[in-house]
């Protein structure tokens, strides 16, 4: 056996970003473009992007793949079922890859449904949002909330067995009741995955402008409602994995799950992001000057960074911390060659306070008030490793 | 030398912002001491700080050569003096190495506290005074009636005073020819043995400390043996010269009525001492000039490092400094919460600003600085007298017999519309009213005593508020007085934290108690639990707020796996972190040491 061949190939998720939208919401900030001018050159780009990458990665096995954006199903079965296509083309695919797609409710058609039912998309990310049309068009939602129930309707007709659904909290004058109610109107869906986002006013967006005239639950009432989420969702029969997933059993999106547990990802189309070969980049935040970029072989890749050992023992808290599956100690140090003690020290704190649980396994993972407060908890214990020094390796004779 | 009789020796005085650095520049232009191309504003000021401030910190000299109507050739000596009541000792020994003042008044403003304050500095000194009314091309400007109330008022003739505009360069003729006219020769025996006043002095890392003096008798040069008569320091004199905007001028001797600068490989200002006479080792004066007292700082703060590990570069910048400025004071200090640190000594507030700023500009520190404290007088019942600078080392009030705080003459002069708001803001400070005159139909002079406690914080801040602009002050020292005073300890989660407690009078105790509360709970970012804060006086807690728990910090999307702006938020807030102090549990930003300091803003 040559010694460069191995036994099993890297498992690889694909990210597309179609970065295209009927209208834009009046909360977003991702990077998407009203005009539909351009889509046929899109195509054409993040085609022949593919093809260049799937020569880079013919050690990994891709298994799975996410279409983001923007508005993915703007594209339409045929242009959505040409990507798919040339990734399978370019890429060794596994036939039980999890292929998503997102979609708003007033995108989704049987045609489009029975098409990449057909091509093998098996998972469906559905923007509702909330149940409240009032909000809905507050937001600047294209789609109502009867059109939102219709369209999981015809998603499960056309066979989808795996359905997210994505819905926000905080909203402009929102109550605690109110949440509950959106909460128990989309379980009553029983979409297999749901994703709780807290309404961020993001500088930049029309929202922005608006929000001094407009009741925005503050943080108290957003963490009370997100701790109720929790609860409420658990008894449904919904069980956290991460600070903003909750799933049936067996539901994770496996997906997202490479961006919190470090695996391999490479994304396509304007603004996406990659992690691959021990790099991160990401493509440029411009359609035109993506397609220019491609057509003209030239540099689409921005913010090249080599992440460094340290820096990933960094990325390990930081993003495993997201999940309720939390870290694990001999992995850490055996991984980064660094002393958990320090960090288990700080996180005994944080388990006084409510924040943190260690299981009987020797894990940590935060707990929802300790999610609530990732960002301070995660800063102090990156502060913390900062000052560990690396453990002496062990001579081997 | 320059013959007695063509030497003119003068400063110029005037409150702040009336125009001296101005009308110093001019008078260097007009002698073409520097070519118009280097001329910058504030010539004389060469400290950064001082040209934005737009005010003279340190005293500083130049030689003219003038010619004037009569085609004689002048030395003028110019003195640029502090124009600040922080530097008054500084400001009367540079007046003593004059015979002429210059008095600048803004003919729209009038006389205000500090011409007051200046000129009869000047008049003690034995100075002939000459007004020159400046401003006069703005359209406020009253120069007649400005006139009469410098005649009114200090009691000089002014009528011929020259009327001026240093700004726009009208009349500065008039006021040289004034100056040869009117400023008398200095008189001095250059046979004599030596006698110079050190008015100021310098340190130059390549020639040690360049003193700047007035020979008042005698001759000195090069090889000399000279002594400091106050010191007692001793050094061979290197060189001997003038001073001019561009440089220094070496020149063979200085004699007798003349200004210039000594070098004698001098290692540390703390030798050569603003009103110290150097004289010569063998054969010297037998008396030294009069006036000489050593310096002594009023105010003092801890000043501490923000990042607890550039303690040494703290120490070594206040070490530079020092070198230059002998009226600050530091010795090692530390606190519970703050680690180490020194407590500084300034001669005031705005001395105090300065050296905290050159300390963050000039040497990049970033520093929290604690409350500004006098020094109070402690008597106890064993009958020990302790002078306390550090309200850590305020006693038990159970071992205490008596506690004093300075006093301070303070002089307000404001247009007597506002002499409501003075006397409520006066009283408000604890000060004793003693008398009021009117200077003229408009304005008004209130004579206050009152604790200098009350007027380091923020007295000027308060005055310029309530007098919209107009108030000006004076004060003087005049001795220490008995008090009822508290020490006021803060309480972060139940924690003293040391560095935050200060000694105050007991009746303004429950007040700013319950001030330093909100703007500590304003300033104390939320934390992972609730924390009390607290103000107590020996035990007791006299005011509280809660600072609620932290309930939601989270970034809920890492999208498309994109985690580059979510790695460099908590890299910013970790960095944020470690340039926090921690009491106890309670993660402290330098902002809530300032905003403590600025308690009475609002």
């Amino acid at each position: 056996m040559p010694i460069f061949a191995r036994k099993h190939k890297t498992p690889l998720g694909i990210y597309v970003h179609v970065p295209f939208c009927r209208s834009k919401c009046s909360y977003c900030d991702f990077y998407s473009l009203c005009d539909a001018k351009l889509q046929d050159e899109y195509l054409d780009a993040v085609c022949a992007h593919i093809r260049e990458a799937g020569e880079a990665a013919s050690l990994h096995i891709v298994d799975t793949i996410y279409f983001g954006g923007g508005t993915p199903s703007i594209l339409g079965g045929e242009g959505l079922s040409l990507i798919l296509s040339t990734i399978r083309k370019h890429f060794d695919v596994t036939s039980d890859a999890e292929i998503t797609f997102e979609a708003n409710p007033d995108s989704i058609t049987d045609r489009l449904l029975r098409r990449l039912r057909s091509e093998g998309f098996n998972r469906v990310s559905l923007g509702i949002q909330t149940d409240n049309d009032e909000l809905l068009s507050q937001l600047g939602r294209p789609h109502d909330y009867q059109q939102a129930v219709e369209a999981v309707r015809k998603i499960r007709r056309h066979g989808f067995k795996n359905l997210s659904v994505d819905l926000m909290y905080g909203l402009p004058g929102q109550t605690i009741q109110d949440w509950i109610h959106a909460l128990a109107n989309i379980t009553k869906l029983d979409p297999e995955h749901i994703s709780c986002y807290g309404l961020r006013i993001e500088p930049g967006t029309p929202l922005y402008k608006q929000a001094s005239a407009l009741t925005i639950p503050d943080d108290d009432l957003q963490a009370d409602m997100y701790l109720s989420a929790i609860s409420f969702l658990k008894d449904k029969g919904y069980r956290q994995y991460e600070i903003s997933n909750f799933c049936k059993k067996g539901n994770t999106s496996r997906h997202n799950r490479k961006y919190w547990e470090m695996g391999e990802y490479l994304g396509f189309g304007p603004a996406a992001a990659s992690d691959f070969g021990g790099q991160r980049f990401s493509v440029v935040k411009d359609l035109r000057r993506y397609i220019a970029g491609i057509q003209e072989q030239g540099q689409v890749l921005t913010g090249v960074e080599n992440v460094s050992f340290r820096e990933r023992a960094g990325e390990y808290l930081m993003l495993q911390l997201r999940t309720v599956s939390g870290i694990d100690p001999r992995e850490y140090e055996k991984r980064y060659m660094l002393p958990f003690g320090p960090l288990e020290e700080k996180l005994e704190v944080f388990r006084s306070r409510g924040f943190a649980v260690k299981t009987y396994d020797g894990r940590w993972h935060l707990t929802g008030e300790g999610f609530l407060l990732s960002n301070d908890i995660i800063s102090d214990l990156l502060a913390i490793q900062d000052e560990c020094k690396p453990i002496a390796k062990r001579k081997s004779n | 030398m320059t013959d007695l009789s063509k030497i003119r020796n003068f400063s110029i005085i005037a409150h702040i912002d009336h125009g001296k650095s101005t009308l110093a520049d001019r008078l260097l232009e007009a002698c073409n001491a520097v070519e118009s191309r280097q001329m910058e504003q504030q010539m004389l000021d060469s400290m950064d700080l001082e040209r934005e401030r737009g005010i003279t910190i340190k005293a500083t000299a130049a030689t003219l050569k003038y010619q004037a109507d009569d085609g004689e050739v002048y030395s003028l000596n110019l003195i640029d003096t502090p124009g600040h009541v922080d530097f008054n000792y500084e400001v009367s020994r540079s007046l003593a190495a004059c015979e002429g003042a210059v008095l600048v008044v803004d003919a729209s403003q009038g006389v205000e506290a500090q011409t007051l304050a200046n000129t009869y500095l000047a008049i003690d000194a034995g100075l002939e005074v000459l007004p020159v009314i400046n401003k006069i091309d703005l359209p406020a400007a009253r120069p007649a009636e400005v006139k009469s109330e410098v005649e009114d008022i200090i009691g000089i003739p002014a009528q011929d005073a020259p009327e001026i505009s240093a700004k726009n360069g009208i009349n500065i003729h008039d006021v040289l020819e004034m100056i040869v006219r009117d400023v008398p020769a200095p008189t001095g025996d250059r046979s004599a043995p030596l006698q110079a006043l050190i008015f100021d002095s310098q340190y130059d890392p390549y020639r040690g400390v360049i003193v700047y003096t007035r020979i008042k008798a005698g001759t000195v040069k090069a090889g000399m043996d000279i002594r400091m008569m106050a010191t007692g320091a001793a050094y061979k004199v290197v060189e001997v010269g003038t001073m001019s905007p561009m440089g220094l001028i070496p020149a063979d001797a200085l004699g007798a009525g003349e200004v210039g600068y000594i070098t004698a490989s001098i290692k540390t200002v703390a030798d050569t001492q603003v009103g110290d006479t150097v004289t010569t080792v063998e054969n010297g004066a037998t008396e030294p000039l009069p006036g000489y007292r050593p310096v002594q700082p009023m105010v003092f703060s801890g000043v501490y490092p923000a990042d607890g590990a550039k303690y040494q570069d703290l120490r070594e910048a206040l070490e530079k400094l020092k070198l230059n400025d002998a009226s600050m004071s530091y010795e090692l200090e530390s606190s519970i919460a703050l680690g180490f640190g020194f407590r500084c000594g300034f001669l005031g507030l705005l001395h105090m600003e300065i050296i905290q700023e050159r300390l963050e500009r000039e040497y990049n520190l970033d520093l929290i600085t604690t409350a500004p404290n006098v020094v109070y007088r402690v008597t106890k019942n064993t009958g020990e007298v302790i002078m306390v600078a550090n309200p850590l080392d305020y006693p038990d009030p159970i071992e205490i017999q008596l506690a004093e705080e300075p006093f301070v003459k303070l002089n307000l002069i404001a247009p007597q519309e506002y002499v409501g708001n003075m006397m409520e803001l006066a009283q408000q400070r604890r000060g004793e009213f003693k008398d009021m005159v009117y200077l003229d139909a408009n304005r008004v002079e209130l004579h206050y005593e009152m604790p200098l406690n009350e007027i380091i914080y923020d007295f000027f801040d308060a005055l310029k508020s309530r007098t919209r602009g107009y108030g000006s002050l004076d004060y003087e020292l005049i001795g220490y007085r008995p008090s009822r005073l508290v020490k006021l300890d803060i309480l972060l989660n139940g924690d003293i934290v040391d560095a935050l407690s200060f000694i105050l009078f007991a009746d303004n105790a429950y007040p700013r108690a319950r001030k330093i509360c909100e703007k500590l709970k304003e300033n104390i970012p939320r934390a992972q639990f609730e924390i009390p804060v607290q103000a107590a006086i020996g035990g007791k807690i006299i005011a509280r707020e809660t600072i609620k728990a932290l309930r939601k910090d989270v970034l809920a999307k890492c999208y498309g796996g994109d985690i580059t702006r979510k790695k460099k938020l908590l890299e910013k807030q970790k960095e944020g972190k470690k340039r926090m102090r921690t009491f106890g549990t309670v993660a402290v930003p330098s902002e809530a040491f300032m905003a403590v300091l600025k308690l009475d803003e609002d």
